[in-house]
């Protein structure tokens, strides 16, 4: 999970990313000319109102989504360009993604969620079982591998998930507001696990609104209105 | 992903929606039941009228004297009307290279005593070649031989209900029976027959042909049977055959030669149509139930849409999403399919029972067709919904609730 970046290199890079939608409603703008570099290992926290461009943010960080203009790159490779089924691939390779609804399936074992990356990396099967019972391992769910996702508590749900997301060892652990349906002591034992894997080397952007859980991160950016804005203009905009 | 994972991955969505999944089914189970019960049908009725007339092989010529004539105008004098007669036969047998066997026949009908007991025939004047022209077989003893009939000598072969309504259970062979008064040794009995084209086999007293000529006071016969060697070659025996005998009767064309087999095959064109139409009427309710596939499927991926943008989300490339649609309507019309064709055949069968003289019989090809023609439906009607999954856009279908 550690990126060693020998030259420097910055894990993710945008230059001047901008995504509009061509919507019903005429032209709206995600972002605006965003610049951010995130580093092999670090712990970046992302706040904003809802509606400042955040999760359009996500979007693209994940792959879901490419920019309109401007550049992306993952590992120094530009992600313009790539067919629906390279994005695919590169979510896959690079990036585990922590959803605030869990996005677990609900008619699968905890263990055959935690699998499901595995499946489509073309893992063999018994290799998949091993792998992804040592993500759940380390997520402290082992004895939870056989429950069904929809017997398991909030808690354990977002564990699980955090769990799919490490088990193909991606470049990049992206949380979207990963304790926005947790209770506090579950949201705080979930940030205390994002913080330990972050210590032992993973690389992680959180999404949140919530300052308590970004002062959990090494580094907080802030965006308003899709565009990166200061701590002290945040807190201007903020009241 | 492997072959087994999306197996396994269809398999597990259609279990989850149980009672959805076997409503869906049901509808293609109806129509592979419907296409391979009513090709049952019309394949039993057809296998029945092919066993009515199994007896007369499907290779035979039948040559009567006269002629059917819708010609008007008045006989042209001199013109003579010829009969058939032995002769004819003979020419047709030396001639007549695309027949395997020629069977001169005369008719009569006798009384026919043995001792006290007697009993009113058909009685046949043949020669050895009738057996095997008429695929006939002599279960006890011997047909009479070509010298039999050259010599005239009065022996016969009795069929298997005169013999036991003159013999009983005693032995009819080398005893002596009166045929029309006349004195005759029986040399044979045929084997049990029964019933082809409305004559009873099984009565009637077989005598070599220029005997029962002598006993009829004849000189001509009842008509020529011509088993041609290749049934290919039925047209142009049939051709032959009227070019030797036209040749014999200087030329008049007094005679008729029928072809029993090209009647049969009309008429199992006919029934193989029936099949077809009402196999194919089947087959439009195996298309409803593709449509309710098709409506499913897109219910499906409706519902499924958050599932879609999980997996997308992992690493699902489109493909993986559009196989795995794909693959579970495949499944349901293959499962359907299956149980399409144990319920059509259970109900053929069933028939068969409750209705013993309702023919059916399943041929192999309905049940293939129909098969593949069921998996080709959840295919063809599995592409629309499966594409429109595929196509989801992830972070849509991550929001969808």
């Amino acid at each position: 999970m550690l990126q060693s970046d020998p030259a420097g290199e910055p894990l993710l890079r945008l230059r001047g990313v901008t995504k509009v939608y061509e919507g019903g409603a005429g032209r709206v703008t995600g972002l605006q000319d965003v610049d951010l570099e995130i580093r092999s290992g670090e712990f970046v926290a992302v706040m904003g109102p809802s509606g400042s461009g955040k999760s359009t943010l996500m979007n693209i960080l994940g792959c879901l989504d490419v920019p309109t203009s401007g550049v992306y790159e993952i590992k120094g490779a530009p992600v313009a360009g790539l067919s629906s089924d390279e994005l695919s691939a590169l979510r896959n390779r690079e990036i585990g993604f922590v959803f605030q609804v869990f996005h677990l399936l609900p008619r699968y074992t905890a263990l055959r969620n935690v699998e499901l990356p595995l499946v489509y990396a073309g893992v063999p099967r018994e290799e998949r079982g091993r792998r992804a019972l040592d993500a759940l391992r380390e997520v402290g769910l082992e004895d939870r591998k056989d429950h069904l996702t929809n017997e398991l508590s909030g808690g354990q749900k977002q564990r699980v998930a955090i769990a799919r997301a490490l088990v193909n060892r991606p470049s990049l652990l992206l949380a979207d507001e990963p304790t926005g349906n947790l209770d506090t002591k579950s949201g705080a034992e979930l940030m205390e696990l994002l913080a330990g894997l972050n210590a032992s080397g993973a690389t992680i952007v959180l999404v949140t609104h919530d300052p308590a859980v970004a002062r959990c991160a090494g580094r907080t950016v802030y965006i308003v209105d899709g565009r990166i804005v200061s701590a002290e203009r945040f807190r201007e905009v903020r009241g | 992903m492997t072959r087994i994972d999306f197996v396994a991955v269809a398999v597990d969505s259609l279990r989850t929606n149980r009672l959805r999944s076997l409503l869906t089914m049901l509808g293609v189970v109806i129509g592979v039941a419907a296409v391979i019960l009513l090709v049952a049908l019309g394949q039993g009725t057809k296998n029945y009228v092919e066993e009515q007339f199994a007896g007369l092989g499907s290779n035979i010529l039948i040559v009567t004297p006269g002629k059917v004539e819708t010609k008007g105008g008045p006989p042209i004098i001199g013109s003579v009307r010829h009969k058939l007669t032995l002769a004819d036969s003979r020419i047709l047998e030396k001639k007549g290279y695309l027949f395997a066997g020629v069977a001169p026949v005369v008719f009569g009908t006798a009384e026919v005593r043995y001792r006290n007991r007697s009993r009113n025939v058909s009685v046949l004047g043949v020669t050895p070649a009738f057996p095997d022209v008429r695929n006939l077989h002599v279960e006890i003893g011997a047909f009479f031989a070509e010298a039999d009939v050259d010599a005239r000598r009065r022996v016969c072969v009795l069929g298997r209900t005169v013999k036991r309504e003159l013999f009983g259970n005693a032995n009819a062979l080398g005893q002596t029976v009166k045929v029309a008064g006349t004195l005759f040794r029986v040399i044979g009995i045929m084997e049990r027959k029964g019933i082809s084209l409305g004559i009873d086999i099984d009565d009637l007293v077989f005598l070599p042909v220029r005997t029962a000529q002598e006993l009829f006071d004849l000189d001509s016969l009842f008509e020529i049977l011509i088993s041609v060697r290749n049934h290919n070659d039925i047209e142009s025996g049939k051709e032959m055959a009227a070019a030797l005998l036209r040749k014999a009767h200087n030329r008049h064309e007094d005679f008729t030669i029928t072809n029993q087999a090209a009647i049969l095959s009309s008429l199992f064109t006919i029934l193989d149509t029936l099949t077809y139409v009402l196999g194919g009427i089947a087959a439009i309710s195996l298309l409803v139930g593709g449509i309710g596939i098709m409506n499913i499927m897109l219910v499906t991926v409706k519902e499924r849409t958050n599932e879609i943008g999980i997996r997308k989300a992992v690493g699902a490339r489109n493909r993986d999403i559009l196989l795995q649609f794909l693959l579970e309507s495949t499944a349901l019309s293959a499962f359907g399919g299956v149980a399409g064709i144990l319920a059509g055949m259970a109900g053929a069968r069933a028939l068969g029972w409750i209705v013993p003289k309702m023919p059916v019989s399943v041929p192999a090809w309905s049940i293939v067709l129909s098969f593949s023609f069921s998996v080709l439906t959840g295919v063809f009607f599995g592409v629309y919904p499966a594409k429109k999954a595929a196509s989801l856009n992830p972070i849509e279908a991550l929001r969808y609730e």
